[in-house]
């Protein structure tokens, strides 16, 4: 499976690993690679251009996407995949590295043409079809969760995969801002700024200037605009705040897919825990919401809160209908 | 010219992409050419060995063009091909 998308002596391409009988059962595809890793310490990880995913994209014997998960972070949709991975014969990618990198390339890597565009589009998809092989042979359903970053190029995956429901979670910004400055995520402080100017219209200079709530505030703030940009009948809007058995049940249902009754148990059970690690789910909005400082309050209702408002209002109409 | 006498490149590997397009890759060069709908028709054409009358058959029948405009396309298309060693004679 194509486990990072990378640059070898100067050669874009991918970098393989042998994944036959492992479960992708970790929260994120990531740590299911780095658990391989661990175990096999003599593992071979394989280097290859994308011609040689264009040529064998054709052989894998993979799983149509089912459902694709987009989130503003820090908002439930670890849980949401973990749900997802309760049903009998689902693969799960939670991130995967490779399909990450390739969409950030969508921004970090363009000409006019487009022709780079459609190079990178064949080649998530020769990804994606790769890291959906059915390995067991009984698999059925594909969920691809996307880092929170990849929403900003939700039109070219859609472009990709016209066909395939999209959730987007979300949740109130000041919570989901204290989570991120409480534990900063990679994406928040990648050195190649390019990704993050881009998703809140600035240039890498501009940002380098900006507080991290700052920085937090217009990211989020850009997730919901793109999210309430582009929700249509096959998009799923999502509040953290509504999050609940029966929710995630309807996102199963959305996505075409439903859970028998051993599997509403697991899920049931797994919506007690907390999503990414063996503990139990203690509710936190209101700890986080007394945690957050004046400057997280500011940034929040300079960039973020009309976004969410105009989202949460796109979900209640969408509700209604 | 007579494009019975072409064969696609063993060394080039074609991927269909949004709808008609689609991504030609020279696997001898690394070089990946995008083609549009219409290079896409004439490249399938030469794939299965039709002649270059068939190919602009194909596209009379498909789409409003004049039979002298659509030769002319598709001759321009397949000098391309050659142009960049992706067909070669049979």
């Amino acid at each position: 499976m194509p486990v990072d998308a990378v640059v070898a002596n100067g050669r874009p391409g991918l970098s393989w690993m042998n994944m036959a009988g492992v479960r992708l059962e970790e929260p994120f595809f990531q740590q299911t690679v780095d658990r391989v890793k661990a175990e096999q310490s003599d593992a071979p990880e394989l280097f290859t251009e994308f011609d040689t995913l264009v040529q064998v994209e054709k052989t894998f014997d993979s799983v149509e996407p089912t459902g694709f998960i987009f989130h503003s972070s820090r908002c439930g949709s670890t849980l949401v995949a973990n749900a997802c991975r309760a049903i009998a014969g689902a693969i799960v990618l939670s991130e995967p590295a490779a399909a990450d990198k390739l969409i950030a390339r969508f921004i970090t890597d363009t000409d006019e043409t487009g022709t780079k565009e459609a190079l990178y589009s064949v080649f998530l998809r020769g990804v994606v079809k790769a890291l959906g092989q059915r390995r067991a042979g009984d698999e059925r359903c594909l969920f691809v969760k996307f880092s929170c970053c990849s929403v900003s190029q939700i039109d070219r995956i859609r472009r990709i995969w016209p066909g395939v429901p999209c959730l987007f979670l979300y949740r109130e910004p000041v919570e989901t801002m204290v989570s991120n400055l409480q534990n900063v995520p990679a994406w928040l402080v990648d050195e190649d700024r390019r990704v993050l100017a881009s998703m809140i219209g600035s240039s890498s200079e501009a940002i380098s200037e900006m507080s991290l709530e700052e920085l937090c505030a217009r990211a989020i703030g850009s997730f919901y605009s793109t999210a309430n940009r582009v929700a249509n009948s096959r998009t799923l809007l999502l509040n953290y705040n509504q999050l609940s058995l029966a929710e995630i049940t309807n996102v199963l249902q959305f996505f075409g897919v439903g859970p028998a009754a051993a599997e509403m148990e697991s899920i049931a059970h797994l919506s007690q825990k907390y999503s990414k690690a063996d503990r139990a789910f203690v509710a936190d909005a209101e700890a986080k919401q007394q945690i957050a400082t004046d400057l997280i309050r500011d940034m929040a209702q300079t960039w973020a809160v009309t976004p969410y408002r105009l989202l949460e209002q796109k979900r209640l109409e969408h509700k209604r209908s | 010219m007579n494009a019975s006498n072409l064969a696609t490149g063993k060394h080039v590997v074609v991927t269909d992409f949004d709808g008609g397009e689609g991504i030609l890759v020279d696997l001898n060069t690394k070089r990946y050419f995008q083609l549009n709908e219409t290079a896409m028709i004439v490249w399938k054409g030469l794939e299965q060995g039709k002649t270059i009358g068939e190919i602009v058959s194909d596209f009379t029948s498909s789409y409003e063009v004049e039979a002298d405009h659509a030769a002319l396309s598709v001759k321009r298309l397949v000098d391309s091909f050659q142009t960049y060693k992706l067909v070669s004679a049979k």
